[in-house]
C-alpha cells in the first residue's frame, strides 16, 4: 500500500497532469487531495472536471476542501462569512473578481460535497488542522503547537496542504506531570508523555509554476517521500526524489 | 493582591448576590467575571446590572454571544442533543426578557482579558464554546495557556472548579525536509496552571452551592470556594417565569447528565 499526498493544484492543469504522470510509475495505490484544487494559477473548471472523471485506469482522487474551496463557499453564499473577506484581503478585487468568474455554481456545489479531511489508519489528512483550513502549520511552528494541532488530530501522522512546504516533524511529547485539585481533593498526579508522532507538509502542486512537489507515504512502514516534478516547455517533465 | 474570579452566572440572581457577599467577607480587592451572564436562570436583566454597577471586567460567554449574534445552533454550541434541545428554549426565552441595553453591554464584551501573567477568557482561548475538562490532555492544556503568553489561564465553561497544575513538561521536534534537517529542538516549560472557576448559577459538581475562585497573585495560593445559597428561591423563580422545569430540578442537585460533553473538543466544520 502506498499513499500519494497532494495539495495546492490551485487551478494549475498542467501541473496536476505532470503529477499524475509521476505517480504512474510509483505503484501508488491511494490518491488523496488536501485542497486548494482551484485558485488563480490557471483553469479551476478543466482542473475540476479532470477530478470528477479520471481516466481508464487512474486511480479516483479523494478531496478534502482547502483555504481556496472555502473561498468559493464565501463567494457564493454556501459557508462561512460573506464576501470572502479573507481572499478580499490576501488577492483584492482582483483575485475576487477571478475566483468568483472561474468557478461555476455547479462547481462550487461539487466542491462543497467534499471532505473535511480523512482519518484513516493512524493518520488525520487534511488541508490546515482540525483548528481551521487556514491552519498554517511550518517547519517554524512552535513545538507545542505541532504537538496540540496531533492531540487535537486524534492521530500519529497529521498530513496537512496549507503550508504549501515539504516538510516532517517529528514531535516528541516526552515529560509532563499534571495534578488536578478539585473540590473532593487533590488527585494523584499523571504523566503525559508520549510517543513521537509525525506532522507532514505534502508539498504543492500548483502554487510554483514549474515546480509541482507532493509527498508519498506508505503506512507498513511509516516512510514518508517527497518529490519534485519539474514541468513545462522549457524544462520537460524531470523528478526528483528528496 | 486577592482576586475572585467568577463564570457561569446564568441569571441566578440569588446566587450572585450570595457569592458577592462571600467575596466582600474573604476581602478580595479585584472581581473578573468570566462570561455567561445570562441563559438558563430567570434573572438575566437583573444579572447584568449588578455586573455593570460593580464594574466587573468581564469576558463574552458563550450564551452571552448568542444573544448578541442570535442563536447560531450549530451541534457544535452543545455538548448533547438534549443539551441543544433545552437550550434552544433558554434561549428563546431570554433573548424574549432582555431589555435592548443589557444586549447591547453584552455586545461590548470582551473574548478575553489579561492582567500580567494571568488570562480570562470563557471557555478556551481559541473559543468560547470549547471546555477545558480536566481530563484533556496535559499537552493540549499546556498549549491553551501558552497560546496567549500566560502562566495562569483562568477558564469557566464546564460549570465544575478545579486548578490544574503543568509541570516538568519537556517537547522536543526534529525536522526532515528538502531544505533542512534540523538536530532536535528542545522546549521546556516552567510550571502553568489552568484555573476553573465553576459556576455561580448552574453549578454542576453535585451540590447546589454557587462555585468561584480565588487567587493570591502574591503567594500563587488558590482556594476553591463553595457556598451556600438559597437556591430554591431561584427554583421556584425558574419555575414561575416559565422557563423548562428541569432547569429548576438540576439546579436543586446541582448535577446534570444531558450537558456532559460527547465530544469536548469537537471542531465546527462550518
Amino acid at each position: 500500500m502506498k499513499w500519494a499526498i497532494l495539495s495546492g493544484i490551485e487551478g494549475n492543469l498542467p501541473a496536476y497532469e505532470a503529477v499524475l504522470q509521476d505517480i504512474r510509475r510509483q505503484a501508488v495505490s491511494d490518491l488523496y487531495i488536501l485542497g486548494d484544487v482551484v485558485g488563480l494559477q490557471g483553469e479551476n473548471e478543466a482542473v475540476i472536471q479532470r477530478l470528477q472523471s479520471p481516466r481508464p485506469g487512474e486511480l479516483v482522487p479523494q478531496v478534502c476542501v482547502g483555504w481556496w474551496e472555502e473561498q468559493c463557499f464565501s463567494l457564493h453564499g454556501v459557508s462561512g462569512l460573506q464576501d470572502a473577506p479573507e481572499l478580499m484581503e490576501k488577492y483584492g478585487g482582483d483575485g475576487v473578481k477571478t475566483l468568483w468568474e472561474s468557478v461555476s455554481r455547479e462547481s462550487v456545489r461539487w466542491l462543497r460535497s467534499q471532505h473535511f479531511g480523512f482519518h484513516e489508519l493512524d493518520c488525520l489528512l487534511i488541508h490546515g488542522s482540525t483548528v481551521s483550513y487556514a491552519d498554517e502549520l511550518t517547519p517554524d511552528t512552535p513545538a507545542i503547537q505541532l504537538c496540540d494541532r496531533l492531540i487535537r488530530a486524534d492521530a500519529n501522522y497529521l498530513f496537512c496542504g496549507r503550508s504549501g512546504l515539504t516538510f516532517e516533524c517529528s514531535v516528541n511529547p516526552a515529560e509532563l506531570r499534571s495534578t488536578v485539585t478539585t473540590l473532593d481533593g487533590v488527585q494523584e498526579p499523571q504523566d503525559h508523555g508520549k510517543t513521537p508522532r509525525q506532522v507532514i507538509g505534502v508539498g504543492s502542486v500548483g502554487r510554483i509554476p514549474g515546480k509541482s512537489t507532493y509527498s508519498l507515504y506508505s503506512p507498513e512502514n511509516g516512510q514518508v517521500s517527497f518529490r519534485t516534478v519539474n514541468y513545462g516547455k522549457t524544462k520537460g517533465f524531470g523528478t526528483v526524489k528528496e | 493582591m486577592k482576586l475572585a474570579v467568577i463564570s457561569c452566572i446564568h441569571g441566578n440572581y440569588e446566587a450572585l448576590n450570595a457569592v458577592l457577599s462571600d467575596i466582600d467577607a474573604q476581602k478580595a480587592d479585584q472581581i473578573y467575571c468570566l462570561g455567561d451572564l445570562v441563559g438558563y436562570g430567570p434573572h438575566p436583566n437583573e444579572v447584568v446590572d449588578t455586573i455593570r454597577s460593580l464594574a466587573i471586567p468581564t469576558c463574552q460567554g458563550c450564551w452571552d454571544e448568542d444573544i448578541v449574534e442570535g442563536l447560531n445552533a450549530c451541534e457544535c454550541s452543545y455538548p448533547s442533543q438534549i443539551a441543544e434541545q433545552r437550550g434552544k428554549l433558554a434561549h428563546e426565552w431570554t433573548n424574549n426578557e432582555i431589555r435592548p441595553d443589557v444586549r447591547e453591554y453584552l455586545a461590548t464584551l470582551p473574548l478575553s482579558l489579561k492582567q500580567d501573567n494571568l488570562c480570562f477568557v470563557h471557555g478556551s482561548p481559541n473559543s468560547q464554546h470549547e471546555y477545558l475538562l480536566p481530563s484533556m490532555d496535559g499537552f493540549a492544556a499546556l498549549e491553551r495557556v501558552l497560546s496567549v503568553d500566560a502562566d495562569v489561564l483562568f477558564c469557566g465553561h464546564t460549570h465544575v472548579p478545579y486548578v490544574r497544575e503543568l509541570e516538568d513538561a519537556k517537547l522536543s521536534v526534529t525536522v526532515k525536509s528538502p531544505a533542512q534537517a534540523s538536530d532536535p529542538q528542545q522546549f521546556q516549560a516552567s510550571l502553568k496552571r489552568l484555573i476553573n472557576a465553576g459556576s455561580v448559577g448552574e453549578p454542576r459538581h453535585g451540590r447546589p452551592n454557587a462555585t468561584y475562585v480565588l487567587y493570591d497573585t502574591e503567594t500563587t495560593q488558590v482556594t476553591l470556594r463553595e457556598v451556600a445559597y438559597d437556591y430554591e428561591k431561584t427554583c421556584q423563580a425558574i419555575l414561575d417565569s416559565g422557563l423548562p422545569s428541569i432547569f429548576a430540578w438540576r439546579l436543586s442537585r446541582g448535577m446534570e447528565f444531558a450537558e456532559r460533553a460527547d465530544d469536548p473538543s469537537h471542531v465546527c466544520e462550518r
